[in-house]
């Protein structure tokens, strides 16, 4: 299993006052690429940057492109993944898309890992005129373009339903041939099998049991090999999941200094892609962290409540007491704590169970809600330092697992786990 | 490994997945979407405790909206209203996974 940071760049308003010191986006920005040059020293093999627009505090990350191309100077092999980019032509050109993914390749030494999706919130899509029922076929068809465009010398041109243009040759063309790696973002089950079919890796936000998990790895690859016609050129079969980490030298201390970022996380996330509260955010006045941290305890992973309450880790959903079973209980602590929020020894034992389940990615959100900067270098030290190693070792035994479940398969691959 | 179709009990259903997947495979996207949406009405009518207090919540409002979905009427039946005509290979496979899940969850 390979590990990845995930990028937000949250920034929650000040309780007490109306909007953000000057230099607070400022600090952010450049904390983050403090992270990511150790996270690269440390041997993280992937960021992930997100594009959102207009999701004030829960995300200021707009031009994930101008970021990573920032974080390609800094760093020398961590792989940097667009976790997405947006593809309705109303967000992003594609012509436009092409070219950012091509010189970002260019400029990185060919460590783009070229991550698309489609928008849910109300806010980004009322703000660009993307209409919910279309966005799916809009992200199809330009995703179909922008890959043309990256290999195709000139580009042929298209007359599509969503967006069309004449034959150009759109150049700069990415280093890595024929392109980077594809994913696609899967927020629902149903997503990570039109990856599967598509030859995509899947970007998964929420996880399963490890039955569930594995049961999901299974139809994947099988997918993979008998129902895939692949989107590009090559083939980037690969599962990821997210989850929250904050590792520290004992669970008390990790839970103290993580578990406010991870509640803000799952809170502000909810806030934003529940219509009744994100489709109707009063634009740079509503305060949301004030909101948060005046919330009643239970109510603090937000509206969407216990199905967040483990966010990216086993959740135990609804289940308010320990369960009998041993394996269960240990993963329902795990849920309940929100992910990877534990000692090193904590965090190592719910990685295994993902390790298990032939997970190829777990992805960090490390940088979230109002955490410390030096809080979120000293978990990322431990983490890279006490935990990954060991995984690193036994990658060799997933790669032969990867191997057998690729076996047979004729589609170019250009997977980098 | 079975396939999810094949695990399929109810020998109707599992007819209708299989022509699914035979129109996803010949490209004919509408179709994959309307036997898909026709099989999950099916299982609501078998099963309407499905459509009762939260579960209808979870059962309606998550189907997919991709240009076809799914309402309760005034008789209190589920029925697809159709949005459009043209659907893309993702909207099909979105709206077959999404209904044969629910089948294989619902143990028919």
């Amino acid at each position: 299993m390979k590990f990845g940071l995930f990028y937000e760049h949250q920034i929650p308003r000040p309780r007490d006052k109306d909007q953000w010191d000057p230099d607070a986006e400022h600090k952010m920005m450049k904390n983050a690429l403090d992270q990511i040059e150790l996270a690269d020293q440390l041997g993280f093999d992937y960021i992930f940057e997100v594009e959102h627009h207009f999701l004030e505090e829960y995300s200021h990350s707009s031009a994930p492109e101008v970021f990573l191309a920032a974080a390609s100077q800094r760093t020398k092999n961590i792989r940097l993944g667009h976790g997405i980019t947006l593809m309705p032509p109303r967000y992003n050109h594609p012509a436009r898309v092409a070219e950012r993914i091509a010189t970002l390749d260019l400029v990185s030494d060919g460590r783009v890992e070229f991550g698309t999706g489609e928008s849910a919130s109300e806010m980004e899509m009322g703000g660009f005129g993307v209409r919910r029922e279309d966005k799916k076929q809009m992200w199809e068809e330009a995703t179909r373009e922008v890959i043309k465009m990256m290999t195709q010398t000139p580009y042929k041109g298209t007359e599509g339903q969503y967006f069309g243009m004449p034959s150009r040759n759109v150049i700069p063309k990415p280093l890595q041939k024929p392109h980077p790696p594809l994913w696609v973002a899967s927020s629902r089950r149903e997503t990570t099998m039109v990856a599967a079919r598509l030859g995509m890796g899947s970007l998964g936000f929420a996880f399963e049991t490890p039955d569930e998990a594995k049961e999901r790895a299974d139809e994947y690859f099988r997918l993979v090999r008998e129902e895939c016609y692949p989107i590009g050129e090559a083939i980037n079969p690969a599962l990821a999941a997210v989850t929250i980490l904050s590792c520290f030298e004992d669970d008390e201390e990790a839970i103290a200094k993580g578990m406010e970022g991870a509640q803000f996380f799952a809170y502000s996330l909810a806030y934003y892609y529940n219509p009744f509260t994100g489709g109707n955010h009063k634009p740079g006045q509503e305060n949301i962290y004030k909101g948060f941290i005046e919330a009643p305890e239970d109510k603090r992973w937000g509206a969407f409540g216990d199905a967040f309450r483990g966010f990216g880790g086993f959740s135990g959903g609804a289940a308010k007491e320990e369960p009998e079973d041993e394996v269960t209980r240990a993963l329902w602590r795990a849920a309940q704590r929100g992910g990877c929020i534990g000692s090193p020894d904590f965090v190592t034992d719910t990685l295994r169970k993902y390790e298990d389940s032939h997970l190829d990615l777990m992805i960090f959100v490390a940088q979230c809600g109002a955490r410390s900067h030096e809080d979120v270098m000293d978990s990322l030290y431990r983490t890279g330092t006490k935990v990954i190693p060991e995984f690193k070792e036994r990658h060799e035994k997933h790669q032969k697992w990867r191997e057998e479940q690729l076996a047979g398969v004729e589609h170019e691959i250009n997977s980098t786990i | 490994m079975p396939t999810k179709v094949e695990r399929i009990q109810d020998e109707a259903l599992r007819g209708s997945f299989a022509d699914a997947q035979a129109a996803l495979k010949a490209g004919e996207y509408k179709k994959v979407v309307e036997l898909s949406s026709a099989a999950y009405v099916e299982l609501l009518r078998r099963k309407p405790e499905m459509l009762q207090g939260q579960q209808q919540f979870m059962n309606v409002v998550f189907f997919p909206r991709l240009g076809a979905h799914l309402v309760v009427n005034n008789d209190g039946q589920p029925e697809i209203v159709w949005d459009r005509e043209k659907f893309s290979f993702s909207e099909a496979v979105t709206y077959f996974e999404f209904t044969i899940d629910k089948v294989l969850k619902a143990g028919l």
